[in-house]
């Protein structure tokens, strides 16, 4: 417990300079927001578009209402699980200002992890919360009963906070790849756009083919943006949730357990450039 | 208190063909190189000793700096600070030292100075009463006070400096890495830096080991100095024995009526020297020439020269450091002799 304390007070400050970090970037926070909500608004008219002309009321199991809450909320986890550690360490790699995070005696990985918490924790604050009270209001004008429910919404956060941490080792890995390619820009588009398929932060996992589906689910991108917003939004029995989080955790252990090892090997073949 | 034996570093290097051709064909035949950046490189720095590490572009120095400092693995050949071996449990091992890259900084771009320096306290456990006397006392040496609430991307490269070094110190380092803490620095900067290494080192026994391309620097600071060339070991000494040992020189500068009449006389033959006791500098206004006063008395050069040509001026002058390391260098000095 008091290892835990003294970690805590070592890298309580790296989640403070992130935070203060994020607030000296205001604006650029801000048109981000505004570019991604733009985002949000285009999907859910495709949908809308794409339930009328269906004329069927559900599809695949979901309502217009439950499509719109699914493209509001996965997108708001993908940003809250999204993270910068695939550009922040192949960049620091590639300028080698990597060094300057070996000199400290402090892990590299946590370094970083931490650091970005202090980010999310203005998103929670400036978007996620009021993104989910607007969505919460949504579901309360459209089906006219308070849908939320407390013990879904800990549940998911707890999914979240499982597929963030799974999201930053799996990006973290492809950064090390820097390592070994030096420049890893055209790896991190192809990966982008992966991500974005596979974890269903584009269309619902239950919308593709039932085998297609049932592999999907399995593989680790289904915990990053599928597997929290299927359980905020009561998709999921109880078993089903508690698999759910079971394996997000077995690919969390192993997606820590493969960047620990990169890292040591990779760490023997580091060529600073330059200075 | 620093051993370092027989320590090598190779990379791989890619080499490529010129051109498009080359960078294809290299993609399904790639060839590499194998570059002895460190090449069997020993010597010991004691307690409280201020080493100058010092080398041409490229010469090894910021490879050994990375090595000593844990960063990177030696291909061969042990490293032992203060008994503890720097790439072995990293995290361990840099809480004693201290590492300041002139070229790089170890602040927080975004954030306030003073920010960097309670992220740090924090980093490296240092307790509240002597996180303030620490900051007092580097307060005071790199008065940090006028710009220590502004962001550090505000700041000139001087501060910045000033900073990095405050920086690297606020733990109480037992040794101190310090790779270039002068680039770049106006003369009144580089002095006020100077003189806080000083300090340091006098009032706490710091060990330092500093490289620099500034002679200055190494003049002011070190008792010692090593020196690296293409990743092997040159010189290692005080600075006084390698005046003494590669700088027994002296510059004759001259203008004559004519430039050319420098041409025509022959000191190799004359007065029986080797081509490496003398080298000859001659442009369209001024001819210097540079000898070893060992092998000919200055009298008799200039002797020599005022019977052979027409001089319209003429000083004889010291040969300062920086011109023995150029001759270093330029490997007209062999250090074999």
């Amino acid at each position: 417990m008091t290892k835990l304390k003294k970690i805590l007070k070592i890298y309580k400050p790296f989640t403070k300079a992130g935070l203060q970090s994020a607030m000296a970037y205001r604006t650029n926070f801000t048109f981000f927001v505004i570019g991604e909500s733009l985002y949000c608004f285009v999907l859910y008219f495709i949908w809308k578009a794409v339930f009328a002309s269906g004329g069927s009321n559900t599809f695949m199991g979901f309502s217009i209402t439950d499509i719109t809450v699914y493209v509001f909320l996965s997108n708001i986890v993908k940003f809250l699980i999204d993270t910068d550690s695939t550009v922040s360490m192949a960049e620091e790699i590639k300028d080698g200002s990597i060094i300057m995070r070996m000199i400290k005696p402090v892990n590299i990985d946590h370094s970083l992890l931490t650091f970005e918490l202090g980010n999310k924790i203005m998103m929670i604050f400036c978007i996620f919360l009021p993104v989910m009270l607007g969505l919460e209001i949504y579901r309360y004008v459209i089906l006219g009963k308070i849908a939320f429910n407390i013990f879904s919404f800990l549940l998911f956060s707890l999914s979240v906070v499982l597929g963030y941490l799974l999201s930053f080792y799996l990006n973290l890995i492809f950064g090390y790849l820097a390592f070994f390619l030096l420049n890893i820009w055209g790896f991190s588009i192809l990966k982008g756009a992966i991500l974005n398929f596979l974890s269903g932060a584009t269309i619902p996992l239950a919308f593709f083919p039932g085998a297609v589906r049932a592999v999907l689910e399995q593989l680790p991108f289904a915990s990053l943006v599928y597997a929290p917003t299927m359980i905020y939004m009561g998709k999921l029995s109880t078993n089903q949730i508690l698999f759910t989080l079971l394996k997000q955790i077995i690919w969390l252990i192993v997606f820590v357990l493969i960047s620990d090892f990169i890292w040591i090997k990779a760490q023997k073949r580091l060529e600073v450039q330059g200075g | 208190m620093i051993k370092v034996e027989n320590v090598k570093k190779d990379f791989k290097k890619v080499v490529k063909d010129q051109g498009v051709k080359g960078s294809i064909k290299s993609l399904f035949n790639r060839k590499y190189e194998i570059v002895h950046a460190v090449d069997d490189i020993s010597f010991n720095v004691d307690k409280g000793e201020i080493l100058g590490f010092i080398g041409a572009n490229g010469a090894g120095k910021s490879t050994t700096i990375k090595m000593l400092t844990g960063i990177l693995t030696p291909t061969e050949g042990n490293v032992e600070i203060n008994g503890k071996i720097p790439t072995k449990n990293r995290k361990e091992y840099v809480k004693e030292i201290g590492v300041v890259f002139g070229q790089r900084t170890q602040l927080w771009w975004d954030l306030p100075l003073v920010e960097t320096f309670s992220v740090l306290k924090e980093i490296y456990n240092v307790d509240d009463d002597a996180f303030k006397k620490r900051m007092c006392f580097l307060n005071e040496v790199l008065e940090l006070d006028a710009f220590i609430k502004s962001p550090v991307r505000t700041l000139s490269l001087g501060q910045r400096m000033r900073a990095d070094l405050a920086a690297s110190m606020i733990h109480s380092p037992k040794v101190l890495f310090l790779d270039e803490p002068t680039i770049g620095l106006d003369v009144a900067v580089k002095n006020n830096i100077r003189q806080a290494i000083t300090q340091i080192n006098e009032q706490e026994d710091t060990t330092i080991i500093l490289t620099t391309h500034d002679l200055n620097d190494i003049e002011t600071l070190c008792q010692r100095i090593v020196m690296i060339d293409k990743g092997k070991l040159i010189y290692d000494g005080t600075l006084a024995n390698m005046k003494g040992q590669f700088g027994n020189f002296r510059e004759v500068n001259m203008s004559l009526e004519n430039s050319d009449e420098i041409d025509k006389l022959n000191f190799l033959d004359t007065f029986k020297l080797k081509k490496k006791d003398i080298s000859i500098n001659k442009t369209k206004e001024k001819v210097s020439i540079s000898f070893n006063q060992d092998k000919l008395s200055i009298a008799d050069m200039l002797e020599y020269l005022l019977k052979n040509t027409n001089i319209k001026d003429i000083s004889v002058n010291d040969v300062n450091i920086e011109e023995i390391v150029c001759r270093m260098y330029g490997k007209e000095v062999s250090v074999n002799d």
